[in-house]
C-alpha cells in the first residue's frame, strides 16, 4: 500500500525532471553525417582493417574522436559535419588499405596454389606418359607371346603332319579319292580263318598307334574275299576279318565308335581270280583312314 | 634520416615548422596545407585513381580548387580546412585505385587457377 503510493508519486517527479533537463540541451549533440562515421567505423573494428591498416585506422580513430569531441562540446553544426565527414573519409581509406593488403595476402597463396596445381599437372602427365607405356609394352609382349604360339602350333602340326606321313609310309599305305587306304594282305590273316597272324597284328598296332596320335581321325575297315566259295559264306567271312581288325584296335585301345567296319565279300576284286596268285589279293582287308575331323565316303 | 625527400616529406615538414610558430601567422600554414593537398591529389591521379575512384578524385581535385581561391582571398582558415578535407579525399581516391588494382590481380590469379584445375581434371578423366 505505501509502495504504490510512492511510486505513483515519484513518477512524474522523475518525468519532469528528465523533460527539463533535455530542455536545457536545445543544441543536438549528433548529425546525420556523424551517424554514419560512427557506424562506418563500427563496421571496421567488426572486420579486420585494424589489424591489416594500423595506421590508416588509427587516422580514423582520431578523426572520429575529434568529431565527437565537437558533438558533445556543442560546437558548430557545420564543424561538426566537417569533421565526421573527414572521418568517413579515413575510415574508408583505411578499409580500402585494408582491402589491398588482404588482395596482396590472396594473391601471395593464389600464387602458390597456382604452382602446385602445375606440379599436379605434370605429375598427372608424367603417369599417364609411363601407363602409356607400360599398356604398349604390355600389348607387345602379348603380340609376341601370340605370334611365338602361333609359331608353335604350326610347328606342332607340321610335326605332326609329317610323323603321320612317316607312319603311314611305314605302313604302304595309298593316296586315295576317299583318304589314306592301309591294305592287309590274306597273308595277315590265317588261311579261311579271321584270326590276326603276329605280323598282322604288329600292322594293325601301326594303324592303332595313328589313330592314338590323331584323335580326330576314324577308320572304315572293309573285308574282301576271292570267288571261291559260297557269296554267303564269303561275305560273312569279310565281314569277320574286317571285325577282328576292329576288335585287335579295339584291345589296343581305340574306341569302338572310331571303327567302322564292313564286309564286301567277293565284290570289288582286285585281280582276276583265274590264278592262285591273283585270288590271294583279292582277299584282303581295307583300311581307310579319314581325313581331320570328316566323315569317310561311302565306297562307290 | 633518407636524403631523397618527396614533395609531401618536404610539405609535412613545413607544416610542422610552421605550425610551431602559428601563432605568429596564419597565411604560411594555409598555405603549405594547400600544397600538401595538392602532392596527394597528384599522387592519386598518377595512382590511376582517374579511371578507378573517379568521384573520389573529383572531389578532392575540387575540394583543392576551391581552397587555393581561399588562399587568394585570403581566407586562410578556410583554405586550410579545405586543403585538409582536399588531402583525405585524394588518399581515399589514392587507396581506392591501389586497392582495385591489387583485387583484380588476385581476382585474375584465382581465374587462372580455375581453369588451370578445370584442365588438369579433364586430363586426368581422360586418362583414367
Amino acid at each position: 500500500m505505501n509502495k504504490t503510493f510512492t511510486q505513483k508519486a515519484v513518477t512524474p517527479l522523475v518525468l519532469s525532471m528528465v523533460l527539463a533537463l533535455s530542455a536545457c540541451s536545445s543544441t543536438p549533440v549528433t548529425t546525420s553525417t556523424l551517424d554514419q562515421a560512427r557506424s562506418d567505423y563500427t563496421a571496421a573494428q567488426n572486420s579486420s582493417v585494424a589489424q591489416y591498416a594500423p595506421n590508416e585506422f588509427k587516422a580514423a580513430t582520431e578523426a572520429l574522436n575529434a568529431a565527437n569531441t565537437a558533438a558533445s562540446n556543442r560546437e558548430d553544426l557545420t564543424k561538426i559535419d566537417q569533421l565526421a565527414s573527414l572521418a568517413k573519409t579515413k575510415i574508408a581509406t583505411a578499409q580500402e588499405v585494408a582491402r589491398t593488403k588482404q588482395a596482396e595476402a590472396n594473391l601471395a597463396s593464389s600464387a602458390q596454389e597456382r604452382e602446385k596445381i602445375r606440379l599436379q599437372a605434370r605429375t598427372a602427365e608424367a603417369e599417364a606418359a609411363r601407363r602409356n607405356a607400360e599398356q604398349a609394352q604390355r600389348d607387345a609382349e602379348a603380340a609376341k607371346a601370340q605370334a611365338e604360339q602361333a609359331t608353335a602350333a604350326t610347328r606342332d602340326a607340321q610335326a605332326q603332319a609329317s610323323a603321320l606321313a612317316a607312319q603311314l609310309a611305314e605302313l604302304k599305305a595309298k593316296q586315295t579319292e576317299r583318304g589314306m587306304v592301309v591294305t592287309l594282305g590274306d597273308v595277315l590273316f590265317n588261311t579261311d580263318q579271321a584270326v590276326l597272324t603276329s605280323s598282322g597284328m604288329a600292322t594293325v598296332q601301326k594303324l592303332a598307334n595313328i589313330l592314338r596320335d590323331n584323335p580326330d581321325r576314324t577308320v572304315l575297315v572293309e573285308g574282301f574275299t576271292d570267288s571261291t566259295g559260297s557269296t554267303a559264306h564269303n561275305l560273312e567271312l569279310s565281314q569277320r576279318r574286317a571285325e577282328a581288325v576292329r576288335a585287335a584296335l579295339a584291345q589296343m585301345g581305340i574306341e569302338r565308335s572310331r571303327v567302322d567296319t564292313r564286309g564286301y565279300g567277293e565284290a570289288y576284286p582286285v585281280a582276276s581270280n583265274n590264278s592262285a596268285g591273283d585270288r590271294q589279293l583279292n582277299r584282303r582287308v581295307e583300311i581307310v583312314l579319314s581325313e581331320a575331323g570328316k566323315p569317310i565316303q561311302a565306297r562307290r | 634520416m633518407s636524403p631523397r625527400l618527396t614533395l609531401p616529406a618536404v610539405a609535412a615538414t613545413v607544416v610542422s615548422a610552421l605550425l610551431l610558430s602559428a601563432c605568429a601567422s596564419q597565411k604560411a600554414p594555409a598555405t603549405a596545407d594547400v600544397a600538401v593537398s595538392q602532392a596527394a591529389v597528384e599522387s592519386a591521379a598518377q595512382a590511376g585513381a582517374a579511371e578507378l575512384a573517379p568521384a573520389e578524385l573529383t572531389s578532392a581535385r575540387e575540394k583543392f580548387a576551391r581552397a587555393n581561391q581561399a588562399l587568394k582571398e585570403r581566407d586562410y582558415k578556410l583554405a586550410s580546412e579545405l586543403a585538409t578535407q582536399a588531402q583525405a579525399e585524394a588518399k581515399l581516391a589514392q587507396s581506392k585505385a591501389t586497392s582495385a588494382k591489387a583485387t583484380s590481380a588476385a581476382d585474375a590469379v584465382q581465374e587462372n587457377i580455375r581453369v588451370l584445375r578445370e584442365e588438369l581434371d579433364r586430363a586426368n578423366s581422360a586418362n583414367k
